[in-house]
């Protein structure tokens, strides 16, 4: 039972049921079990003649709609029972089913909504912050403990490639050359001490090399773990910036 | 507001500001003017824009003011780009991000629930896109992490705020969702019955 390749049909049993009601024009309120059922074992086992990755949700969904078929097979005992308990057994076996087809269907479309929006704001773009250093008396020193998390890392780090992607020049060639971290490591840390031991977080990423960006990266977050590096927050611009532990070199002045 | 440019002001603020954006608290504090005076501002600056033949606009995203290029110039600014085409969000991303915006926070087993299909790796990728993030663990045994969506998402989806989302869809139009996978069911129909006909719609 090896099916690797995931060819991305369905998105599950639930959006498999949906293809099929919409396709048999099935009122979903009303759904007819002999004959999904067995469209929907017919379409489990093409996908496995077409080596498709069946995952085991398809099977369980399987067994489920078997036996809700066979729950409707089932004869209803009226007369046995009372008229208030009448009102309670009147509970479809579908109905669970049903609920759950709804349900998911509203998130699928949800789904189409944000996919339309995705490409909408495709359209636009923007520039990163302008360096206002220049004119800043100083980085304030007093320590704000905004606790930076990794959360925060990862949201400056796709910025910084969207920022990247956009800033890269058409001809650039690009010559693959494996950074080790350590390396990089030592760099940026040079970098800061060169730099009143301080820097904004995307300043360290000097190059638009995807690579160059990820080393660049882990390097930094190595840093943060090895306690190197301080990384805080100011809350003006919210840029994340990047300070060296050890103080500053004594560069002279500038 | 004779003498003052404040359209000026804001509009320099904004673009020295670029995509962090600025929100009207930050606006009113640096420019020293009221709430109502600010909004004023925006929308004339957000108007100027809008009519005449410029290149940006001014809008609002994330609970922040920025400016960015006018979306009819894409093809242009996709020119600038050695890749175009921003690499976008698969369908099994697209599902289960849209259920935790709605369901928000909401755990594994619960998205898992509403897709009927195990979810691990398509929350891996939009965490790791940082377009959601673990906001808290859950009651009870295992403290399953509760997902949430961030300020990336609202960023990324061009939302002013979370309440911009719109409302659940209660009906649905299958038409539109049916299209893409008709496609498929042909391919299947050809694969399994190679001599029948195919069906009619």
């Amino acid at each position: 039972m090896e099916y690797n390749v995931k060819v991305d049909a369905f998105e599950g049993p639930l959006d498999l049921l949906l293809h099929l009601i919409n396709r048999l024009e099935i009122d979903i309120y009303d759904i007819p079990m002999a004959q999904i059922t067995e469209q929907y074992l017919y379409y489990v086992h093409a996908m496995k003649e077409l080596q498709l990755d069946t995952a085991s949700e398809y099977l369980v969904m399987a067994a489920t709609l078997l036996a809700i078929k066979s729950k409707m097979l089932l004869p209803k005992h009226e007369d046995d029972l009372l008229e208030e308990e009448l009102e309670y057994s009147e509970e479809d076996p579908r109905d669970e089913l049903v609920e759950r087809l709804i349900e998911y269907r509203k998130y699928k479309s949800a789904a189409e909504e944000l996919k339309a929006r995705e490409q909408e704001r495709g359209q636009v773009f923007t520039k990163p912050p302008s360096d206002l250093t220049e004119i800043t008396e100083s980085i304030p020193t007093e320590k704000m403990d905004l606790n930076v998390s990794i959360y925060d890392m990862l949201g400056a780090f796709h910025k910084l490639l969207r920022r990247k992607k956009l800033q890269k020049p058409m001809s650039t060639k690009i010559t693959r050359q494996e950074i080790p971290i350590e390396k990089r490591m030592e760099e940026v840390l040079q970098e800061l001490r060169a730099f009143k031991g301080k820097k904004r977080f995307y300043e360290l990423f000097p190059y638009p090399e995807k690579e160059h960006i990820v080393v660049t990266f882990l390097a930094i977050l190595e840093l943060m773990k090895r306690n190197e590096i301080e990384v805080d927050q100011e809350n003006n611009f919210e840029d994340i910036i990047i300070a060296a532990k050890g103080g500053v070199e004594s560069s002279g002045t500038r | 507001m004779e003498l003052v440019n404040w359209k000026g002001i804001l509009e320099s603020l904004l673009f020295a500001a670029g995509d962090e954006g600025l929100n009207l608290k930050q606006i009113t504090a640096v420019m020293e003017i009221e709430e109502h005076e600010a909004l004023e501002v925006i929308q004339t600056l957000k108007e100027d824009y809008d009519e005449g033949s410029r290149g940006i606009s001014l809008t609002e995203m994330a609970g922040t003011f920025q400016l960015v290029t006018k979306k009819e110039h894409a093809p242009y600014l996709k020119k600038l780009v050695e890749s175009p085409g921003m690499s976008t969000l698969s369908q099994a991303a697209l599902e289960t991000l849209a259920i935790v915006a709605y369901r928000q926070p909401i755990t594994r087993a619960e998205v898992e629930e509403v897709r009927g299909v195990k979810t691990e790796r398509p929350l891996q990728t939009l965490v790791s896109k940082g377009l959601i993030k673990e906001v808290g663990r859950a009651e009870g045994t295992g403290r399953a992490i509760l997902y949430g969506t961030t300020r990336e998402f609202l960023d990324y989806f061009g939302l002013k705020n979370i309440e911009e989302l719109p409302p659940l869809p209660e009906k649905i139009d299958d038409e539109a969702m049916e299209e893409d996978a008709d496609l498929f069911f042909e391919k299947f129909q050809e694969t399994l019955d190679p001599h029948e006909e195919k069906p009619t719609d």
